[in-house]
């Protein structure tokens, strides 16, 4: 077992090597638009004096592989540089935005889980019934739906036309705005974030029940006269639960990592939108500290899925092939 | 069902249920009380104003520049002086009132006695010696202490061979001293700039970090807690101001980085005053109703579309083989329909510009630029003026604007009219960066670029755009005669000749077409039907002294 | 709906992990390692009729035929816009209409905040979704398919660099790399598929791997190597015909994940810039206009969500017929 978690942990390190070594690519002057050193002094004057001293500061002047070296061992003393565009440093800011993402991560997961779970299980103990067609055909719209569409559809009706058919009684948050979001801020964002992965879990669901329900044993308990619900419960949503929580473990992983697209359409002050507005300001430091903190939260998140995931079910290899 | 799942059922039933109140409980928060016929003092008195801006660089006066910044920071700290909200007038602020000598070199300042900072202590010259003085320190790296280079002693601060202003000189605790190193009769706009405001060193010194997310300054509102970056920013009235005491108990800031998201909140009443989208702007009017001077805002005249200090203009090259020529320069100008543009992009929202001072400036002349009108025979007969008869022999120009803003609608236009004339055009974008560097490096043949007013004084148009090495002169524009007279308008200490010097440059520089002005902006903003007496002024900052709000 | 989509052995949503993630999954904030997880399993010996087969399967499966159908029919409609839209409904930049007009019989889906006539934005908008979907796939199938076979057939240490390779490309989010990608490229309609396409290579390298990893050990390889064949005869006469049904599966559903990536970059202002008529722009640009004009979000968005769900639904249809099982 220890083996095995030792062998994970070195299969990142190269991964984290390598995405390291694209995003400090992207600094090397001349593959981005725009002078370096002026990005970094912003409107200020720019003297052969003060280019001197950014350079210095910024170890601009270096040979490329020791700007390397300074960047990788600022990423692992968690120094991710200032932002060009905010008076604050990137850690900071990256701290700001995480439990944003991680509050809106959680949600939806909580979504996935009950509407998920459920849709699968009645699709599967009914199947070819009504219910049967209606979860499955809404799991195909649902992957096709593209979620900033869902999100702006949801503020439409819930943000803004149910105001007004209440005479302003009722209307759910549309955005992430003013006060620390609460539960209420929750429940479209984390609708709209959920959505593509709650349809997974239906099918994901559906199939492992219909699989399970189809093994010798169950078919035995069921000759045996047992009742259909107890097999479904004590038996068969058993063995089918494990690849969907391992489904919802990568999925927690992922979402935690920010989601651009439905923080977005939110107004979410998230780690993704943040990435993703620094991108479009050429804030460089906060575009690539948040990718490099991102991507490890990513990995870390997996690894524990894969660790525990290894714990509950003895089948695992703990060798093997990559995959 | 089996027992678990019942139970399971009945919980989801539960949490459902407990969200739906949640967010009937949570969204509920507008209840409509009758209005009275005519509203008491103590009626108009409370409320918090909940304010839309996008997170801002800085609310630290140290480098408040951009609109954001500036809209929170003028709330927390008053300069010197202050502008009238409507005439961009100077009015006394922190300082009462204020005198200079004979030629405007040196200006002695009397401060307001008693009036205090948020911590409690008494607000001295010593604060405004020691706010200036950061600012023009460079480790500092403050972006906006130019606006002291007249000041004496900027200069050797910048070079790092003094620590302190030499022209700033503490007289008593009320009485502030200003040599400057020539003469500026314009220099008490100058010290209306709101990040010349005053700092309290021990607050600074203690925690500069904790200083930049809640400042302590002098204004009307006081930090009520720390900047909530990307969140919000909540400012509370300050009970010991020595003004006017605000009606409103505060401003809740609401930080949204999305103007679309703005105005759906904006819709659905969760904020006070915001931006209108493009193609909104007419429906919006229907319903809301106009400002009746476009800045003053009641319950319906909510819509604010009052002239801004600020300027659209077309950068041409002027060191450019082709567009280095005046007549040709003339002809391109002459070509733009600028109505056009502003009936398309703008829904007639904005006014064609005549020159390169707005108006609302003191001085401002209509026609100030001959060629900026619309005449397409007259720009066909330029061109041929200039040896381009019909467009003949005419290069291809290219058309370069920072991508993302609209500037493609707006050059797409000016492609057609040029076309027109027989010049043949190409639009390139780029990104505000890599666009800067290009004007910069007089890479382009024609640009855009919008200039907004520092403050509301015709040097502020003139002498950054037009003078030889100014590093806002991206037209690169050079001429010796206008160079000597901008220094020299600057000492004339009579108000109407100083302004007839400049209108005067404005000619010159007009008559050369050395930059093609396109049109002044205007403010398209609407407020929420609970703003009464609010004021959104020509330099784009709202009033909260003013504005009280319907309960 | 019919009951032939759930014949028993259909195994119609047998394996939802399957290429069917490929659909849209990663684009829409979702994890895209979860693209790649199954090893999937070919059918155990070729067989001539393999793609007649398939045929009378697929014909017999009414949604994924109705998603066959929705395509060529957008295909014609956009493609021979030119022959009978207006002129001046066909300029993308004319604004020569009232702006924000709601639907009538001269603008069925209206027109938006300059003037543009909606409806003929949704037809040529089609080309824009429909030709980044198809490039950014070749794109993807051309280097996913070189270095996946080279990967499989050869492994060794150039299977482990292949392969940690692709592992870099999944840890980042997808989303992210797109549009940092973008920003360096420069958003255009040709980056934009030219990323899309660099971003897939590594889930469809791995879908061939996997299966050419299955095909390699039959005994008729053995003996067409013995028979002293070359690699290249190899892989293109006994490896590839059976390894190629996943892919062509996978392929499927990525057009459906791609146009909805495109809308998502073009959303974000990263994508197709203006005046191109793009959907995901459209939805850009009426995101403060759902209100006084929901007509401007209502039909751009539902074009990407049928279009896309007719790539997903014969992508479903064509796994059933040519019977790619996809396990954990």
């Amino acid at each position: 077992m220890l083996k095995y978690v030792f062998r994970r942990i070195l299969q990142m390190i190269p991964v984290f090597l390598g995405v390291t070594l694209i995003l400090f690519a992207l600094r090397i002057p001349g593959l981005l638009p725009g002078d370096p050193v002026q990005l970094i002094v912003g409107e200020r004057e720019l003297t052969p004096a003060l280019r001197a001293q950014i350079e210095e500061e910024h170890h601009l002047n270096e040979s490329v592989p020791v700007q390397y070296g300074y960047y990788i061992s600022g990423i692992l003393q968690g120094d991710l540089g200032r932002s060009l565009q905010k008076n604050r440093t990137v850690t900071d800011i990256l701290l700001d935005k995480f439990p944003n993402t991680a509050r809106l991560a959680v949600s939806a997961i909580l979504v996935e889980i009950i509407i998920g779970l459920m849709a699968g299980i009645i699709s599967a103990v009914k199947q070819y019934s009504f219910w049967d067609v209606v979860v499955t055909l809404s799991t195909s719209i649902l992957v096709s739906v593209p979620v900033f569409w869902l999100g702006m559809l949801l503020q439409m009706f819930f943000g803004i036309k149910i105001k007004q058919w209440t005479g302003g009684a009722f209307s759910l948050p549309m955005s992430g705005m003013g006060s620390p979001p609460d539960l209420v801020h929750l429940i479209l964002p984390s609708i709209t974030l959920a959505s593509v992965s709650t349809a997974y879990v239906a099918r994901i669901m559906r199939s492992q029940m219909l699989e399970a329900m189809g093994q010798d044993y169950i078919r035995t308990a069921m000759a045996k006269g047992l009742s259909q619900r107890v097999v479904v419960f004590k038996h068969a949503l058993k063995n089918a639960l494990i690849p969907v929580v391992t489904f919802i473990g990568i999925d927690l992983g992922a979402l935690m990592g920010g989601a651009i697209l439905t923080e977005s359409v939110f107004s979410w002050p998230g780690v993704g939108r943040e990435i993703y507005l620094a991108v479009m300001q050429r804030d460089w430091p906060v575009v690539m500290g948040g990718v490099v903190v991102v991507v490890l939260i990513v990995m870390f998140v997996n690894l524990l899925v894969d660790i525990s995931y290894a714990v509950l079910d003895p089948r695992i290899r703990y060798g093997g092939t990559a995959e | 069902m089996s027992e678990r799942f019942r139970k399971g059922l009945a919980l989801v039933l539960a949490l459902a249920l407990a969200a739906t109140m949640l967010a009937a409980g949570g969204c509920t928060t507008t209840t409509d009380e009758e209005p009275g016929e005519e509203p008491a003092v103590d009626e108009k008195v409370g409320g918090t104003f909940n304010f839309y801006i996008s997170e801002p660089a800085f609310i630290d006066p140290i480098n408040l520049q951009e609109s954001e910044g500036t809209q929170v920071g003028q709330s927390v700290f008053d300069s010197l002086v202050t502008f009238d909200p409507l005439t961009s007038e100077v009015k006394p602020a922190a300082a009462e009132s204020w005198e200079s000598n004979d030629d405007a070199t040196v200006w002695t300042f009397y401060l307001v006695q008693g009036a205090k900072f948020h911590n409690g202590r008494e607000v001295t010259a010593q604060d405004f010696k020691y706010a200036w003085e950061r600012i023009c320190t460079p480790a500092n790296k403050s972006e906006i202490a130019y606006h002291l280079g007249v000041v004496k002693g900027y200069d050797e601060m910048q070079a790092e061979t003094a620590t302190e202003l030499e022209g700033v000189k503490v007289v008593d605790d009320n009485t502030l001293e200003v040599t400057l190193n020539y003469a500026f009769a314009d220099f008490e706009y100058v010290v209306g700039h709101p990040a010349l405001a005053p700092v309290p060193a021990e607050a600074v010194d203690a925690d500069p970090a904790a200083f930049a997310d809640m400042p302590i300054g002098n204004g009307p509102f006081k930090m009520a807690e720390p900047w909530a970056h990307d969140q919000y920013i909540k400012v509370a009235k300050f009970e010991d101001y020595y003004g006017e005491e605000p009606y409103i108990d505060g401003v809740e800031f609401k930080i949204l980085s999305d103007q679309d998201a703005a105005f759906l909140e904006f819709q659905a009443g969760n904020v006070d005053f915001v931006p209108i989208p493009s193609g909104q702007i007419q429906a919006t009017v229907d319903e809301y109703g106009e400002s009746g001077d476009g800045y003053t805002i009641n319950p319906g005249e909510q819509v604010s579309l009052g002239e801004e200090l600020a300027v659209y203009y077309l950068l041409v090259n002027n060191e450019d083989e082709t567009l280095k020529d005046p007549i040709v320069r003339n002809a391109i100008s002459l070509a733009i329909d600028r109505q056009d543009i502003c009936d398309k992009v703008f829904e007639g929202t904005r006014v064609p510009a005549t020159g390169i001072v707005p108006p609302g400036i003191v001085g401002h002349k209509p026609d100030a630029f001959v060629s900026s009108k619309y005449d397409v025979e007259a720009a066909k007969a330029t061109l041929a003026e200039a040896g381009y008869p019909d467009g003949a022999g005419f290069p291809a120009i290219s058309l370069e604007y920072n991508s993302g803003s609209g500037h493609e609608d707006i050059l797409q236009l000016v492609q057609e009219d040029l076309k027109a004339i027989g010049i043949e055009s190409e639009l390139v974008g780029s990104e505000w960066a890599q666009y800067l560097d290009k004007l910069g490096a007089k890479d382009y043949q024609i640009g855009r670029l919008g200039w907004i007013a520092d403050y509301p004084i015709m040097d502020n148009f003139l002498y950054p755009l037009f003078k030889t090495g100014s590093t806002d002169n991206y037209a690169f524009y050079s001429n010796a005669d206008v160079d000597a007279k901008l220094d020299e308008a600057r000492m004339i200490v009579d108000d109407d000749e100083r302004v007839a010097q400049y209108q005067e440059i404005e000619k010159i520089v007009g008559d050369a077409s050395a930059v093609i002005p396109m049109f002044y902006y205007r403010h398209t903003r609407v407020a929420s039907d609970r703003v009464n007496e609010g004021i959104y002024s020509p330099n784009g900052l709202f009033t909260f002294e003013s504005v009280w709000l319907t309960k | 709906m019919s009951a032939d989509r759930h014949h028993p052995d259909g195994g119609d949503l047998h394996t939802p992990q399957g290429p069917l993630d490929a659909g849209g999954h990663e684009l829409q904030d979702q994890p895209p390692r979860t693209l790649v997880p199954a090893v999937p399993e070919v059918s155990a010996h070729p067989s001539r009729t393999l793609w007649g087969d398939a045929w009378m399967r697929l014909r017999k499966n009414k949604l994924a035929i109705a998603g066959l159908t929705w395509i060529t029919f957008i295909i014609i409609v956009t493609v021979s816009a030119d022959l009978w839209v207006p002129q001046n409904f066909a300029e993308p930049t004319s604004t020569e209409f009232a702006s924000m007009q709601a639907p009538s019989a001269d603008h069925p889906f209206g027109t938006d905040r300059i003037g543009r006539d909606v409806f003929s934005r949704v037809i040529y908008g089609a080309r824009v979704s429909l030709a980044v979907g198809i490039l950014a796939v070749s794109i993807s199938l051309v280097i996913g398919l070189a270095l996946g076979s080279l990967s499989g057939y050869y492994g060794g240490l150039l299977d482990a660099f292949v392969m940690r390779t692709a592992d870099i490309f999944f840890a980042f989010p997808y989303t992210l790399f797109a549009i940092a990608l973008l920003a360096v490229l420069g958003p255009s309609y040709r980056n934009v598929f030219i990323a899309i396409g660099i971003l897939g290579w590594p889930s469809i390298a791995r879908v061939l791997r996997s299966s050419i990893l299955s095909v390699k050990e039959n005994e008729y390889v053995d003996a067409a190597r013995a028979m002293g064949a070359s690699d290249l005869r190899i892989m293109l006469r006994h490896i590839m015909p059976n390894a190629i049904a996943p892919i062509i599966v996978y392929g499927t559903m990525s057009i459906g994940g791609a146009i909805i990536t495109e809308a998502a970059l073009s959303y974000l202002g990263m994508g197709v810039q203006p005046p191109t008529p793009s959907w995901g722009g459209m939805l850009s640009e009426a995101k403060a206009l759902m209100i006084p004009a929901p007509w401007l979000t209502v039909w751009p968005g539902f074009a990407i969500l049928t279009t896309v769900l007719s790539f997903v639904l014969m992508g479903d249809g064509l796994r059933d017929a040519l019977d790619v099982k996809m396990k954990d």
